[in-house]
């Protein structure tokens, strides 16, 4: 008996711990958690997450910029950095955000590391140089080992490659879902160093709202993790594929009967990370940022493994075919390195590990001269990394 | 015997609940003697550093006034070395932007350095307000205008039309506004040293060293703030991030402090990391001896693990600085990713202090270093 009294009184003292009321002794009661992305505060809408949805639309864009031999360097440079109105679309132009300074730029891998961080930039604005200089300049040469040039799938469809085979534009548009989109989720806003940073504890236990806004700080950096995914889709009910980044690659994966649920799954932490901010209970909200790292590394690695396999079918009969999957590849493998293992600091795949990878299918004539070996080889040692099989991760 | 159980079920409750709420008027609770350290920081320090400031700045007084009657290239080799000489002594006091200091000019974030440290210039705007001869220091058209940074490019920068920095000063059609301007701002900055030395002495020594609470506009909290600010935005974004390219699309080598000089960008950042680990660690001005400051508080509270981490990120830093070139401003065009790559030292430190610190003494920080959206 006096054991139960005590438990209950303990019980008692958990549930008022860490609410931000407790001086006035009252219980707030817990928000529930919705079933879709919307959350209000006094009648209006508490969520917000413009610039995300302003990049991952200056990013389709340029994406198809990239595929244009009219537009000089100066000009997809200038879509890269938002400077001298290239967009189409004149709010991009007057927005004050901009593709190239977030990339490689999350708080957690880049803030004590902007050497680094300078290098993938620099990546970056090669592949934008040499798709000018190497690709447009080529574009009505046939493309053959050493050269670069136009080659054509069985299809019809014609791609347009470097002297080893590869798309500069799927390097650069596969690359930006890692080193933009999930550096930005994973390893920036739902880093405790961002959704923390100075008093945002105690603003969101307090709900102090930010100057001038409908949210608090803490709240708004989630939104903006959210952003980065659901920020060109209907955030209410997605319906994936809305762009040419990560979105679209969730639905891809989660068509896949092997990985059937995973939207679900992703879209379920960010509603149920949100709301713990609301409620103010950030053991439950790293949970759901556990999660959401686990699963959008997860579909990285599942998409590089995928198209390793599918260039593998077509290496001897389809090359231009190959050629595009392994371009596809050659990013998805690029953007391991900013995966995040839930727990550690660290990706999937470092750094040196996928610049090895990239080097060995593309050393020599690159991908002309890649075998299938190499190719199992190459995605048995991501698969690895994984809980996935290889096998899982080949059918689609 | 029911009641001691039932008083034992409350203490574990109340250890159960979160401590992260505290109420913000109310006094440490740590045990930590603040009214020392404030007391120490203020007699020690921070009034030492103005009474410095204000010889450096009579001393570049006397060397202008001689420039004046002597306007040769030996009295403004003489004129710049007393404006490095003050400069480096400016960089012991930025960090304590408190009291009046805060609000005497409109620019909320850098106070009193708007009067000292705000750069770069804009030397078409000098030019202007030279050419007009007509300008109040206080008022924003001149913000970027005067301080040591507009001093630099009044005696090492060379005006549109002239060849070398002291024709400004003879051969200009507006010679005499350019000695005029150059009297003012050297005048200027005096004044403003004097008014807050005198108000640190006479009113606002008894209200920061009283002012013990715990909330944000306690003095300990204010001073807390200030140091890492200073370390985040004046030390590391400003003298290294900034130049580099770090908050840009490329880097900006006309970003560094010490522009027109251009060979005294490391004595600078030197000199304010010098300042950053002695405030850190409670030494006396220009003396040996420590006394209650962040370090203390913090083996205080048995974290002299912080202590020790903290003082290697700055030794570490050291390091890295030394190996740069003099001059930032050709660093940054030659070899950035060295400058980078101190930077990425330097930045080390920041969660160790702005996290780690101010958890363990419990201030909090009243501003935020990421842009968001």
């Amino acid at each position: 008996m006096k054991k139960i009294i005590c438990s209950v009184f303990i019980a008692a003292g958990l549930f008022t711990s860490c609410s931000s009321d407790d001086d006035n002794g009252t219980n707030t009661p817990l928000n529930p958690t919705p079933d879709v992305y919307q959350f209000e505060r006094n009648g209006k809408s508490s969520v917000s997450y413009g610039g995300q949805t302003d990049r991952l639309m200056m990013g389709a864009e340029l994406g198809s910029a990239l595929k244009d031999p009219a537009n000089t360097q100066a000009v997809l440079e200038g879509m890269f950095t938002n400077t001298g109105n290239h967009f189409e679309n004149e709010a991009l132009n007057s927005s004050s955000k901009n593709i190239r300074s977030k990339t490689a730029a999350s708080k957690d891998y880049f803030a004590a590391n902007t050497t680094e961080s300078n290098v993938y930039k620099a990546d970056f604005d090669t592949w934008i140089a040499n798709q000018v200089n190497e690709v447009f300049s080529n574009w009505n040469t046939t493309a053959s080992p050493g050269v670069a040039g136009k080659i054509e799938e069985a299809g019809g469809k014609v791609r347009y490659v470097n002297a080893k085979g590869l798309e500069y534009d799927q390097a650069f548009m596969k690359g930006l879902i890692g080193a933009l989109v999930t550096d930005q989720i994973l390893n920036n806003y739902l880093s405790p160093a961002v959704l923390d940073e100075a008093d945002n504890r105690e603003q969101n236990d307090n709900e102090l709202l930010a100057t001038d806004k409908n949210y608090t700080t803490m709240e708004h950096k989630w939104d903006e993790a959210f952003g980065y995914l659901y920020g060109t889709d209907n955030a209410a009910n997605p319906q994936l594929g809305a762009d040419s980044f990560l979105n679209k690659y969730l639905g891809k994966v989660d068509e896949d009967e092997d990985f059937s649920g995973i939207a679900d799954s992703i879209y379920n932490a960010f509603i149920a990370g949100r709301a713990a901010i609301v409620n103010k209970d950030y053991e439950l909200r790293d949970q759901q940022v556990a999660i959401i790292r686990e699963k959008i590394s997860m579909l990285i690695g599942i998409r590089a493994v995928y198209y390793l396999q599918a260039a593998k079918e077509s290496l001897g009969t389809d090359p231009a075919a190959a050629f595009h999957d392994l371009s596809e590849a050659y990013g998805f493998i690029y953007s391991l390195r900013f995966t995040r293992i839930p727990g550690t600091e660290t990706p999937y795949l470092s750094d040196v590990e996928v610049r090895d990878i990239l080097s060995e299918l593309t050393k020599n004539n690159g991908f002309w001269d890649v075998t299938p070996a190499t190719l199992d080889q190459t995605a048995n040692a991501i698969a690895s990394k994984f809980s996935f099989t290889l096998e899982q991760a080949a059918t689609n | 015997m029911k009641r001691s159980i039932l008083m034992f079920c409350l203490a574990l409750t109340s250890l159960a609940s979160c401590s992260s709420t505290d109420d913000s008027d109310k006094n440490t609770s740590d045990g930590f003697d603040r009214t020392a350290l404030l007391t120490y920081t203020a007699d020690q320090r921070i009034i030492p550093i103005f009474k410095d400031l204000q010889a450096e700045l009579t001393l570049l007084e006397s060397t202008r006034a001689a420039f004046e009657n002597n306007p040769n290239s030996a009295q403004l080799e003489q004129l710049s070395a007393a404006w490095l000489s003050a400069y480096k002594v400016w960089q012991h006091l930025q960090m304590y932007n408190l009291g009046q200091a805060a609000t005497t000019s409109l620019d909320a974030e850098r106070g009193f350095r708007t009067y000292f440290n705000r750069y770069p210039v804009d030397q078409q705007r000098i030019e202007e307000l030279v050419a007009a001869g007509d300008y109040d220091f206080e008022a924003i058209p001149t913000y970027n205008a005067q301080g040591f940074p507009g001093l630099d490019f009044l005696l090492h920068g060379t005006s549109t039309g002239d060849a070398q920095a002291i024709d400004k000063f003879t051969s200009n059609t507006l010679a005499a506004n350019y000695q005029q301007y150059l009297k003012n701002l050297v005048a200027h900055m005096q004044q403003v040293n004097t008014r807050l030395l005198n108000d640190w002495q006479n009113e606002y020594r008894a209200t920061f060293i009283n002012n013990t609470q715990n909330g944000q506009d306690g003095s300990f909290n204010q001073m807390a703030n200030d140091f890492v600010f200073f370390y985040e935005k004046g030390f590391r974004a400003e003298k290294f991030g900034i130049p580099a390219g770090v908050f840009s699309n490329q880097p900006l080598p006309d970003r560094v402090e010490g522009l027109y000089k251009k060979d005294v960008s490391k004595d600078l950042a030197l000199a304010a990391l010098d300042a950053i680990e002695n405030a850190f660690n409670g030494k006396a001005y220009q003396q040996e001896t420590e006394g209650p400051a962040f370090k203390q508080y913090l083996e205080f509270l048995d974290r002299n693990d912080l202590v020790q981490s903290i003082n290697q990120q700055f030794e570490d830093s050291r390091e890295a600085i030394n190996q740069l070139d003099d001059n930032f401003y050709l660093q940054v065009q030659n070899n950035n990713s060295q400058m980078t790559q101190t930077y990425d030292v330097i930045q080390a430190a920041v969660p160790k202090l702005k996290v780690d610190m101010k958890q363990a003494l419990d201030f909090s920080i009243d501003y935020q270093d990421s842009d968001g959206d």
